[in-house]
């Protein structure tokens, strides 16, 4: 990083500066850039409040500490002990897994939601809001709310045995991955929606004027003309799906709490279990590094993959 | 430019340094002055029992020239929190506990102040409570807490209309509840309500039949560190026992699905489509506030059945014997503290703890009892628990906190058939004792 | 809008509807019912009674100011993430620097970043700069936590304005800093609004932060006064989520203000 920062171009003095340097720089297109001083208040204060606690997480990584007394200085034996560790292990897996029902699930639902919200009608707009509501709900309430519905004996499955049999949704390992799944896809499904509706709604109407009259039917549509143009939200929608599946665990601690026994330990979850209920902070710090860096990589990879980074606008390609 | 070059290296280096600061200061324990505002803050377990608290802190600052300020943490993150601050200057003076393990760590880190010379100034302290209770914060032979709630034994309630339909009396034996769990079975009903998704009620059954087999020495073995205890011949027995218990069908097969805290598995009861429910005293209060017919009319209570050839005395009872105020060290104000901690046997303190139901630990709770909200059920609770020889604390209350976790999964994994004997065993031997 | 209707995203939105809708209206149904009544009858039944004592009762247990500090921690956010994050994403997406691709990364690396993982530290952090209990030691981590999110939204939602504006914007000789104001902050209010309804929302249900990072009554939010409704071992679950229901309606009102910029912003991108 610090190489990068000096190579970088002077930030103080913006308007002299855009003005002196398209004479540095012969192409057009540097006109008028904004330097780098228009990220830096809030790279700083990002600094401050996330990524010092961040090194300092990394430090305990290496330490022995359960919240009382000093840490001690353990070398790698957090790392080397969770690389033992069979529960750490499973959570891996069940992480990939959800991570990718998340997305699988969540992806072809909120395009679908969003495309149809972006509509002007009426009844999309009531509907929406609606469909807006579970994001706005506490953990606590998701939680109180879920568990009683999918109550064996007074909740739905009482009332449908014919598909759940006894009702024994949070016993075993397969039906308590997919209420999981499930109700992730309930909770954050509205916020891709909101995404695909601003980015729907902003794909320019001529487009699909002029494929009306050419003969294209509603589906071919929307495969050739509403798809492509989502591309960029669709990248930005599943950069948020991979990077939350790995990281957040709320559903996990409020539904199941990692089980039954540790069938549904996903990483994240483990880091809160080791940290928060067995006070072993350093071990749960590593846990921690350990995601923020694999979805730190998975997340660059699809910027890079998708070219998401480069200047390129949705609406280049088209006009 | 070359400043600028410069900032994130000076910022990593600065959070090293902030780091090693902080942690190091919080290693020599003494707490800042930052936090001293001149009061003494007591914090609590945030729930419905907070306006009792409240009302007891209300009284104390009528008189005391030092004021207490009642802090609460939201119930289930409280034990978080509280690892979190207390070894910082943001510490409370006096702290709720629940005694036994939720201490232990808090006092070989040199954190608590032993109460002996409190109790020495003022023997009342120590003589006004139940020995059985309070004992049970006694750390390393020194006193270390002052009950401050309720008591809660763990007891075997049933549904009276249910069991009469089945022909079937409340089970003063193993082979009795056996027997009851067959004739319940046979009337289509599931014999025992379960909330295992919240896997504390599942290990009271865990808690009783070791007491019951092995008598209470077992368990305090195994707290000790003797991780031989669990291999022992009555460990293996009770865990046959349960798994028969189990196989049998007594608790249904969705009992994981089935919450005790969001009141499912109260209203299988309630609703006559189970039989028994074993669970802490507070059970009562629960029924009466969401079934208050079913309360007064068909719900019947007895102690835990005996076992057969079983070690420990049929009268030693479970559960949580009772919360525990402990007190910080670095406490400025260790006299008012001290006058503080004398409110929690005061007869106002005893009266009010009766009048929502909860059943004080105090040598003077007996002439008030039938002041209480239910003076017939408490007389039945304070017997239990006055005649008890011994009160086996909730496992993962008398281990140490950073062992719940751990053994909630391994009893959740024996019970639902995942683990079997020998894997639990292990599993239980590799808890931290300390 | 004059094409035919079409009746199988129609269906589709019927199913979802049914799935988002029962949690909703049990939750409706719950807070409008006595306990006994939610108890006996379960959860998914027709009331049989009605009271609001569900609601009287939240405002009793001190809800009031509890609400009063949500306000504050939530406007705050809201004030920091609307100042920092517009032009960091103007330069994250204009800037050829490769400082600013730098920092792009910087915040990927952040969005990765669990609040949980950084507890610890961070009460050091905020505690060590006095701050313990006070209202700015949550408004300060809360709204760094949003910014990674932020940014990549808005980022995104800058992207698709099309270079030939800013073209023709330098053909003028305008400045960055004309350009921000006259054209990027104006096509940009769809993604503007979705940011502020975003960190609303995180600032509103933040829960860890106020939960470590404060103590007294005087600091305490929303969320930490729904432990009010639980005891040891037991949830009162209408009073719970009759609390949650109010809780909802301010950042509802949010929502709703911010739906009316989002499709402003939207529909003039889309007169051009």
């Amino acid at each position: 990083m610090t190489t990068k920062i000096t190579s970088a171009p002077p930030a103080a003095g913006l308007r002299k500066e855009s003005r002196r340097r398209p004479a540095a720089s012969p192409s057009i297109s540097t006109v008028g850039r904004p330097g780098f001083a228009w990220a830096l208040p809030a790279a700083l204060f990002f600094t401050l409040f996330a990524i010092v606690p961040l090194v300092m997480v990394a430090v305990l990584s290496f330490m022995s500490w359960n919240g009382l007394g000093s840490p001690q200085w353990v070398g790698t034996d957090n790392w080397s002990r969770l690389w033992d560790d069979p529960v750490m292990l499973k959570s891996v897996w069940l992480t990939l897994l959800l991570t990718a029902l998340g997305v699988v699930i969540q992806t072809p639902l909120s395009i679908l939601l969003g495309v149809w919200a972006a509509g002007y009608q009426r009844n999309r707009a009531v509907l929406s809001v609606i469909y807006f509501i579970p994001l706005l709900l506490s953990a606590t309430a998701v939680s109180v709310l879920w568990r009683a519905l999918l109550d064996p004996n007074f909740g739905i499955p009482a009332d449908a045995t014919w598909l759940f049999g006894d009702g024994n949704l949070f016993g075993e390992q397969a039906t308590a991955i997919g209420v999981l799944a499930f109700v992730s896809t309930w909770q954050f499904t509205p916020f891709h929606t909101l995404i695909y509706q601003g980015a729907a709604r902003s794909i320019p109407q001529v487009l699909y004027q002029a494929a009306e009259i050419d003969g294209a039917g509603r589906y071919r549509q929307f495969f050739h003309i509403t798809l492509p143009q989502l591309r960029n939200s669709m990248i930005t929608s599943m950069i948020l799906m991979i990077v939350g599946g790995l990281t957040t665990f709320e559903t996990v601690l409020i539904l199941t709490q990692g089980g039954p026994g540790t069938d549904t330990t996903i990483s994240a979850y483990y880091m809160y279990d080791k940290a928060f209920k067995g006070f072993d902070f350093g071990a749960g710090s590593a846990i921690a590094l350990a995601l923020v860096v694999a979805a730190t990589i998975i997340s660059l990879v699809v910027v890079k993959v998708s070219g998401y980074d480069k200047m390129r606008s949705s609406m280049e390609g088209v006009s | 430019m070359k400043t600028r070059a410069r900032l994130p290296r000076l910022i990593a280096t600065g959070a090293t340094l902030a780091l090693a600061l902080s942690l190091s200061a919080c290693g020599d324990g003494n707490g800042g002055a930052s936090a001293d505002d001149g009061k003494i803050h007591i914090l609590v377990y945030g729930d419905a029992t907070n306006k009792i608290e409240k009302q007891i802190v209300d009284k104390f600052n009528e008189t005391s020239d030092v004021k207490a300020v009642l802090d609460t943490i939201p119930g289930a993150d409280y034990q978080k929190k509280l690892q979190t601050i207390i070894s910082t200057p943001q510490a409370p003076d006096v702290f709720f506990n629940w005694g036994g393990g939720s201490i232990k760590p808090f006092v070989k880190a040199d954190l608590l102040l032993p109460l002996d010379d409190f109790i020495k100034k003022n023997p009342e302290l120590e003589s006004k409570f139940l020995p059985s209770v309070f004992n049970n914060a006694v750390v390393d032979g020194k006193p270390y807490g002052i009950p401050m709630r309720g008591t809660q034994p763990v007891l075997l309630f049933h549904n009276k209309n249910v069991l009469k339909k089945a022909g079937v009396q409340p089970p003063k034996t193993w082979d009795e509840l056996l027997n009851a769990v067959d004739a319940l079975k046979d009337e289509g009903v599931t014999p025992i309500a379960l909330g295992g998704g919240d896997v504390w009620p599942t290990q009271m059954w865990f808690q009783y039949l070791f007491d019951r087999i092995a008598g209470p020495e077992l368990f305090a073995k195994a707290i000790e560190g003797d991780k031989s205890a669990w291999e022992a011949p009555e460990s293996k027995k009770a865990l046959k026992m349960i798994r028969e218990l189990v196989d049998a069908g007594a608790f249904g097969k969705n009992y994981d699905s089935v919450k005790y805290t969001n009141g499912g598995s109260v209203a299988l009861v309630a609703q006559g489509k189970a039989g028994f429910e074993l669970m802490g005293s507070w059970y009562y209060s629960q029924q009466l506030t969401d079934h208050p017919d079913f309360a007064e009319k068909g719900l019947g209570y007895s102690a835990f059945p005996t076992v057969e050839g079983g070690k420990g005395d049929p009268k030693n009872v479970a559960g949580n014997t009772n919360n525990y105020y402990s007190v910080l060290k670095k406490t400025k104000h260790p006299e008012a503290v001290a006058k503080f901690l004398e409110l929690m046997y005061s007869d106002e303190f005893v009266k009010a703890q009766l009048d929502v139901g909860n059943l004080t630990t105090t040598t003077n709770t007996d002439e008030f009892i039938e002041t209480s909200a239910t003076p017939e059920y408490s007389r039945f609770q304070y017997d239990l628990v006055a005649n008890a020889p011994s009160f086996q604390l909730s496992w993962d209350q008398a281990y140490p906190q950073s062992a719940a976790s751990d053994m909630h999964k391994a009893i959740q994994q024996f019970f639902n058939g995942q683990l079997d004997a020998d894997g639990f065993i292990k599993a239980m031997q590799a808890l931290p004792t300390e | 809008m004059r094409r035919r209707p079409n009746y199988l995203a129609g269906a589709g939105s019927l199913v979802w509807l049914v799935l988002v809708g029962l949690p909703l209206y049990v939750m409706l149904a719950a807070t409008l019912r006595t306990r006994q009544d939610y108890a006996q009858n379960g959860p998914v039944s027709f009331p049989d009674t009605f009271t609001l004592d569900n609601f009287t009762g939240a405002f009793d247990s001190g809800f009031g100011q509890y609400f009063l500090n949500t306000l504050v921690v939530t406007a705050c956010v809201i004030g920091i993430v609307l100042l920092l994050v517009p032009p960091l994403a103007y330069a994250i997406v204009r800037s050829r620097g490769r400082a600013t691709s730098a920092i792009f990364r910087l915040f990927l690396l952040g969005l990765a970043i669990p609040a949980q993982a950084v507890i610890v530290p961070m009460f050091y952090l905020i505690s060590e700069a006095g701050l313990y209990d006070n209202l700015l030691g949550v408004i300060l981590p809360t709204a760094a936590f949003c910014l990674p999110m932020s940014a990549l939204i808005l980022s995104g939602a800058m992207r698709d304005i099309s270079p030939e504006l800013y073209e023709a914007m330098a053909m003028d000789g305008a400045t960055p800093r004309r350009m921000f104001f006259q054209l990027v902050l104006p096509l940009s209010r769809g993604g503007l609004s979705t940011i502020v309804v975003f960190s609303a929302l995180q600032a509103w249900n933040g829960f860890l932060f106020p939960l470590v990072l404060t103590q007294s009554d005087a600091t305490k939010v929303v969320t930490l006064g729904l432990y009010d409704f639980q005891t040891e071992h037991g949830i009162d679950i209408p009073g719970l989520l009759g609390a949650v229901v109010l809780s909802m309606v301010p950042i509802l009102l949010v929502y709703l203000f911010a739906r009316r910029a989002l499709v402003q912003g939207l529909m003039g991108v889309g007169g051009k």
